[in-house]
């Protein structure tokens, strides 16, 4: 009975969603504010429906309600209750409206604030953000509905996939789909400005802190999903540059590209267009990763099953929106040309636009990476994969050349900077950066790519520490001028807290300079200097990896909730320290594939990760042990940017 | 914005959608191949740990065999169901299943199956690909099922996926395993 009040709720969001869209366009196009209005109250009952029937799904799940072919698909008696609702987005419908529930939330939001403030834009906003949404109800109500009922309803269903059964598989999609649903904001916001012909800064300004949350919480949906992969797939590494990986990234990409090259239309009103591109880019971008898992036109381990039906649909609706979106740009483009020029190469500016080079190159080369083996299995028959070698090949020196305009950002002025000051302020920071390539050397780093991201990291700590020491001195001396003695009253501790504060974003944004620093040296130390051991193993066996002795001590058997497992104890020795790793190969009953947990003791050095295999004979089992340095650093490094970012959002609009 | 730019960006929009809509109808496993009902190539080569193996020596049983290579990414996500389909099938006297690695090296493959898990069965190198051209393999992973007199009754282009061995070989498995030679014989 509940489940159809959600299909009902869910219909009507879809014809409000409509009505949404066209009365804001009625109410623009006759000046008719009392059409816009209407449409803001759809936008707000379509939220209060849509969250009534993502409602009824839960309570459908909590229940245990098989009759929902959804819930019968996805979930069990013997589910544990934490993933019971999460179980929601677990499939391809649940995660569809997911997206739908996310986007009418934040269409109410954006309303909501930007009713009395923006009210040349708000009656297109609406009117795009009600198509987007009346798309993805189509999608959800006539191709994929959750809200089917099974006949007969059977006894018990068929439990969530055990390896969605984990806690980074809780996070990892509503993060991701944060960061992909957010981006409509800003991308409706630059659309009206399209449209309306007022593309200046005030969509920029508008949205930057849209942007920032939409960004933070991609970025965050990554690392879990990278997160997951590590502690869940037992292959010992946390990125495989799948197609759906990338698809995730690439928005990324140029959602980090658009929040640096906004600050130099900001401060001297350049880069219009090619913001409105990248927005409308990373939207799009956004859209693919969504549809790509979907449509079944490529294949990953991230594939829910296809549906011709549903496929031809998606391409439809990238169709209308991409001609949509780029069309207006290209027809409208003409509005932005700037008047002002870079002055000198050696500029904010043009270190800004060569980051976003970069970045755009780097988004552009994941692309060709997921669409190529597309091409060749269309226009030929052979069928191929791209894998990590094309990608380390290309992208590594794209984030190495990344990572060094980051380092020179913080000490070079807008407009031009005097060679003087170069010649000041570059010197300690490139000593520090050859430091760090001799620490690389005598830790025996041999790939030049590993020597040079070393060297980066100690170049970008050292120029991003100096600005603050400068900044700290400068204000130091100013608070001596002020009080006119020589003891000063300012210790330099309240001068580096005010120093901070009064311009949250620049030191918000240098933090997530320092998270990414601390991110690249994982990267280095996970991806250059993995130790491996694959080998048998019976109770009593000892190994040696790195300065680590493994002690396989027993296997025995464990089982909790709706799983059982065999379960080894290994013991981890080294000088006097000692720990107990438990690695398992869990069974999930309903499903015969068995699951691998792999057992990790996590230190800010390295991580010691076991993997427990098949058994090879009668008491012998094979095992797979990593040794795999700085990993650790990844997941503080997000912590770090995910900081910052949160310190950035603290302040509101710049003042001057 | 310059006009080449414009043309630029939306023609590259349009190749991509393109590209897409071709997609769509792209059916891997719908590749026929002019090898089924004929003869399946012998080969005679050595398997991963260097002892001689051939595809004749099991002549008179059903064989699956498997061409991948530890480059390849749809391997990585068929390789579940090889271990499980390997797993049931062990006690079956007539039924094996033999990989042909190739396009690889030894170190390689081994790796793959120390990540992976190893099914157990054997697994014919081939480094220089002859196997595989001999075979028509268009890319990996690709399967042959090869009858006990030898001729190949079936390929699957692109991973084998869950419920293939009930649905795709077992009828074909049975159908000939129903005592064929004796019965008919005794007639006139």
């Amino acid at each position: 009975m509940w489940i159809e009040i959600g299909h009902f709720a869910a219909i009507t969001a879809f014809l409000l969603a409509i009505t949404q869209t066209g009365t804001a366009l009625v109410g623009v196009t006759l000046t008719r504010p009392v059409w816009v209005r209407v449409s803001r109250r759809a936008t707000f009952a379509t939220f209060a429906l849509l969250t009534l029937a993502g409602g009824t799904l839960v309570a459908a799940f909590l229940g245990h309600d098989f009759s929902v072919r959804y819930v019968a698909e996805h979930s069990s008696l013997e589910l544990p209750l934490f993933y019971l609702a999460t179980a929601v987005w677990g499939g391809h419908e649940g995660s569809l409206l997911l997206w739908a529930w996310l986007l009418s939330l934040f269409n109410a939001i954006a309303v909501w604030r930007y009713w009395a403030t923006h009210a040349r834009s708000i009656p297109w906003i609406l009117a795009i953000l009600g198509g987007l949404l009346a798309g993805f109800l189509t999608l959800i109500l006539f191709l994929s509905s959750p809200f089917d009922r099974l006949f007969p309803a059977p006894a018990n269903g068929q439990d969530l996939n055990p390896l969605l059964q984990d806690p980074g598989m809780v996070f990892h999609p509503p993060f991701l789909y944060i960061g992909y649903v957010g981006f409509a904001i800003p991308y409706a916001f630059a659309m009206a400005a399209l449209i309306t012909g007022q593309a200046g800064e005030e969509w920029i300004l508008a949205t930057r802190r849209w942007t920032l949350f939409a960004w933070i919480a991609l970025t965050i949906g990554i690392v879990f999903g990278g997160y997951w992969a590590y502690y869940e797939l037992g292959w010992g590494g946390y990125w495989a540059w799948d197609p759906v990986e990338n698809a995730s990234f690439m928005p990324w990409l140029t959602a980090t590209a658009f929040l640096h090259s906004v600050m130099v239309q900001e401060r001297r009103g350049l880069f219009k267009t090619w913001n409105l591109f990248l927005i409308i880019t990373t939207f799009a971008l956004s859209l693919l990763g969504t549809f790509l898992v979907r449509s079944g036109v490529l294949s990953s381990v991230h594939a829910f099953a296809s549906d011709p039906g549903r496929g031809v649909y998606i391409l439809i609706f990238m169709s209308v929106l991409l001609f949509f979106s780029f069309g207006v740009l290209v027809l409208r483009a003409e509005l932005l040309r700037a008047e002002i020029h870079l002055e000198s190469p050696l500029s904010k500016e043009s270190a800004f636009l060569f980051n976003n080079l970069l970045l755009v190159v780097g988004a552009l080369t994941v692309l060709l990476g997921t669409l190529y083996p597309l091409a060749v299995e269309t226009l030929s028959t052979a069928k191929v994969s791209v894998g990590a070698p094309y990608y380390n090949r290309v992208f590594i020196p794209i984030m190495l050349g990344i990572l060094l305009l980051m380092g020179i950002a913080p000490l070079i002025a807008w407009r031009r900077t005097p060679l003087a000051r170069l010649r000041r302020d570059f010197p300690l920071p490139i000593l520090l950066g050859i430091v760090g390539l001799l620490v690389a050397l005598w830790q025996q780093v041999s790939h030049p790519y590993g020597v040079a991201t070393a060297a980066l990291i100690f170049f970008v700590i050292g120029t991003h520490g100096l600005d603050v020491v400068r900044g700290v001195r400068a204000r130091l001396a100013a608070g001596t001028r002020q009080t006119g003695t020589q003891t000063g009253t300012t210790s330099p501790l309240t001068a580096l807290w005010q120093l901070l504060t009064r311009n949250k974003r620049r030191y918000g944004g240098m933090t997530v300079h320092i998270g990414i620093v601390v991110m690249s040296a994982g990267f280095i130390g996970s991806g250059l200097f993995q130790q491996e051991l694959d080998l048998f193993l019976s109770p009593g066996d000892s190994v040696q990896l790195g300065d680590w002795k493994l002690t396989l001590e027993a296997v025995g058997k464990a089982a909790k909730y709706n799983w059982t497992a065999v379960e080894a104890t290994v013991r981890a020795e080294r000088q006097g320290e000692t720990v107990i790793l438990k690695p398992q190969k869990r069974s999930y009953g309903k499903r015969s594939q068995p699951t691998t947990e792999a057992a990790i003791h996590s230190t800010w050095r390295e991580d010691v990760y076991v993997v427990m295999g098949d058994p090879v004979k009668e008491n012998t089992w094979n095992f797979r042990i990593y040794r795999n340095p700085l990993v650790a650093w990844i997941w503080w490094g997000t912590g770090l940017i995910a900081l910052g970012v949160a310190f950035a959002m603290m302040q509101g609009r710049r003042n001057t | 914005m310059k006009t080449i730019w414009k043309v630029t960006l939306l023609l590259g929009i349009a190749a991509i959608l393109v590209l897409f809509a071709l997609g769509l109808n792209n059916d891997p496993r719908m590749i026929p191949s002019p090898l089924v009902n004929r003869p399946a190539p012998d080969f005679a080569t050595t398997d991963l740990d260097g002892k001689p193996i051939s595809l004749a020596e099991h002549r008179g049983k059903w064989v699956l065999v498997n061409f991948w290579g530890s480059w390849c990414s749809s391997c990585v996500s068929e390789h579940p169901y090889l271990l499980e389909l390997a797993r049931k099938t062990r006690s079956r006297s007539d039924f094996v299943i033999l990989g042909v690695d190739f396009r690889d090296t030894e170190q390689g493959a081994k790796m793959f199956l120390a990540r992976n898990g190893n099914p157990g069965y054997r697994h014919a190198t081939d480094p220089e690909q002859k196997i595989a051209i001999d075979w028509g393999v268009y890319g990996a992973p690709e399967s042959y099922l090869v009858d006990p007199t030898g001729r190949i009754r079936l390929k699957q282009t692109g991973p084998l996926y869950a419920g293939w061995f009930e649905q795709v070989a077992l009828p074909l498995l049975q159908e000939s395993t129903t005592p064929t030679g004796t019965p008919q014989a005794g007639k006139p």
